[in-house]
């Protein structure tokens, strides 16, 4: 297992195991170097750099028992202010895991989302949990945890569909999308490739219905408003449910909320991955969901 | 997407970094190259030069007295796009504090503005089309330091004797939340508060004149307040190019915006027609069926 708190150097071995004596990084062929800046790169996205030195926010995150976090409350449904100063969500329910996992109480900071980076820099909060979509032009600011939702376009099949596992078993058929949305955008540019037969319409809760009537074979929609409608349906209870929908595959399109942290905090980064990842392997992080959607 | 019109921004600063010393060559590439492709260009001016501004300054701050460094700097572009550009956009929503310097906005010190350039350009290019305005709809309440009241800004303009240095209105035509076709009311900003303005200008016998619509539309963002959904922006848009083309004192509908240069990961993102990477969005492909009469 990499231990990624300790610094390894690279020393170079031929198959066998020996060193290989004389090495000069100017003696590998381009292709490889290539791949080995990408495998670099790539190994420093997905483990930056380890809590090596102290991390004054963690440390104080502790010792105050207190976290503050940066929000924008107009976010529906990842953080709402219902205007008495009480906050609801999935972003809410998630921060409150992460307290509950760490002992400690919340504090929030509100502030307009184009501000959000600047205040947190600015050492106004610790971290920013606000329906942050994934940003690569930040990251030499920040540091992002992983992705803790995908909010790109999800096809959606009837419960009785056991045949439709992509796109390409929809060739020729009928699909229900909302009219102007990513996942319009989406099926239009699979259109031609499997000649899929567009049906659009002005919501996703009619392009649902649509799925529901049999009209259409599947529907493309965005997640939030499949969850709402599919909440909506349950509560009149004649709606779609478990036995009759289902998501088909990851999402057609990535657009990843995360959380971001200052680049002095690899600590805080670490623990708020670790509850991330916690929340996704014991199923609570699509329960979540399911309770916020 | 059958648009024939681009307006495009044409920063002073870039053009004429030293006084007198102008550099065309980015400028003329795309003027070319929208040529090439069938498409108007209408030039937006602004952006002043840190030679014809105080120290820590913004780049929308200009004193009177730069106001004839302006003036040579829209004669030379008229000069120069002679017959390629002649539809000449004067600054950018000056009655908005942000826009007009970080001071408060001044419809008399713009209208001195337009007197100072709006000869000049005449005097280079007899075709020119001196735009004025390009005001930001708003519903500040009079003495707001951050903005004006676009309606009150445009008749101190009149006030201020601008009658006689432009050629038409530049209008900015943000619906919000508010469909299409909802009727204009001076408490409200909605597409048609264009109208509002056109009345403005019929109230100081300005009828001959025209407007350009050079920045409007509607935003698909899933969340922002000011937001509509997709279908409804792609439903407004095409609803305003069509009231565009039946209103006879509208010459153009330019909405904002085809495309931003990178993603901004914020609402803006959805104000536009292809994604940064030139990928067309539905409502693009809906705007061209329209274009195309399908």
């Amino acid at each position: 297992m990499i231990d990624p708190s300790k610094k390894q150097k690279f020393v170079p071995h031929k198959r066998d195991g020996s060193k290989i004596e004389n090495f000069r990084i100017g003696s590998l062929p381009p292709a490889l170097l290539a791949l080995a800046l990408l495998a670099y790169l790539a190994y420093s996205f997905l483990f930056p750099p380890a809590p090596s030195k102290p991390d004054d926010t963690w440390t104080r995150i502790q010792n105050e028992k207190v976290v503050r976090i940066g929000i924008d409350p107009s976010s529906p449904p990842f953080i709402v202010d219902d205007g008495k100063g009480n906050l609801s969500g999935f972003d809410v329910a998630l921060a409150n895991e992460m307290a509950n996992t760490w002992g400690v109480k919340i504090q929030w900071v509100y502030t307009g989302f184009d501000g959000l980076y600047d205040a947190l820099n600015a050492k106004q909060f610790d971290l920013i949990l606000s329906a942050l979509p994934y940003n690569p032009t930040k990251t030499q600011d920040v540091y992002f945890t992983h992705a803790y939702f995908n909010g790109g376009p999800i096809l959606i099949v009837r419960g009785d569909d056991a045949t439709t596992t992509d796109l390409d078993k929809l060739q020729g058929r009928a699909i229900a999308v909302e009219l102007g949305t990513n996942g319009d955008a989406v099926a239009r540019k699979w259109q031609k490739r499997y000649n899929l037969q567009l049906r659009q319409h002005n919501t996703a809760q009619d392009a649902l219905r649509a799925l529901q009537k049999g009209e259409v074979s599947a529907a493309i929609t965005d997640p939030i408003a499949f969850y709402d409608f599919q909440r909506a349906e349950a509560d009149t209870g004649v709606g779609l449910n478990a036995m009759n929908w289902r998501i088909v595959g990851a999402p057609l399109a990535g657009e990843n909320y995360i959380i971001a942290v200052r680049r002095d905090s690899p600590t805080l980064l670490h623990e708020i991955n670790a509850v991330i990842d916690e929340l996704k392997r014991d199923g609570r992080l699509e329960e979540l969901q399911k309770e916020n959607f | 997407m059958g648009a024939p019109y681009v307006v495009e921004f044409f920063p002073w600063a870039y053009i004429e970094n030293q006084k007198g010393e102008f550099d065309w060559d980015h400028a003329d590439a795309l003027v070319d190259h929208a040529r090439q492709q069938g498409l108007t260009v209408i030039a937006r001016l602004g952006f002043v030069p840190p030679w014809a501004r105080p120290e820590g300054a913004s780049t929308s701050y200009l004193d009177p007295e730069q106001y004839n460094d302006l003036a040579d700097f829209v004669a030379a572009v008229a000069e120069h796009y002679q017959g390629r550009v002649n539809d000449l956009t004067i600054w950018n929503e000056p009655n908005v504090n942000f826009e007009w310097g970080q001071r408060p906005p001044d419809p008399a010190a713009y209208t001195e503005l337009l007197k100072a350039v709006y000869t000049r350009a005449h005097e280079k290019n007899p075709d020119v089309k001196i735009l004025a305005g390009a005001l930001a709809p708003n519903l500040a309440s009079p003495g707001t330091p951050d903005a004006m009241n676009d309606l009150a800004f445009l008749d101190q303009m009149y006030q201020a004797g601008a009658k006689n240095y432009f050629d038409a209105l530049a209008v900015h035509a943000y619906g919000w939340k508010a469909p299409a076709e909802e009727a204009p009311s001076p408490d409200r900003v909605n597409f048609r508060r264009t109208e509002l303005l056109h009345n403005v200008m019929l109230k100081y016998g300005d009828d001959a004149k025209h407007v350009m619509l050079t920045e409007g539309g509607w935003n698909d963002h899933p969340r922002w307040t000011k937001a509509v959904t997709p279908a409804e922006r792609i439903q407004n848009t095409i609803k305003a190019y069509d009231w565009c083309e039946r209103t006879d004192w509208v010459d153009v509908c330019a909405l904002w915006v085809f495309r931003t240069p990178a993603p901004t990961y914020t609402f803006n993102d959805y104000f536009s027609f292809v994604t940064p990477d030139f990928d067309p969005k539905p409502i693009y492909y809906e705007v061209q069926k329209y274009a195309r009469g399908e």
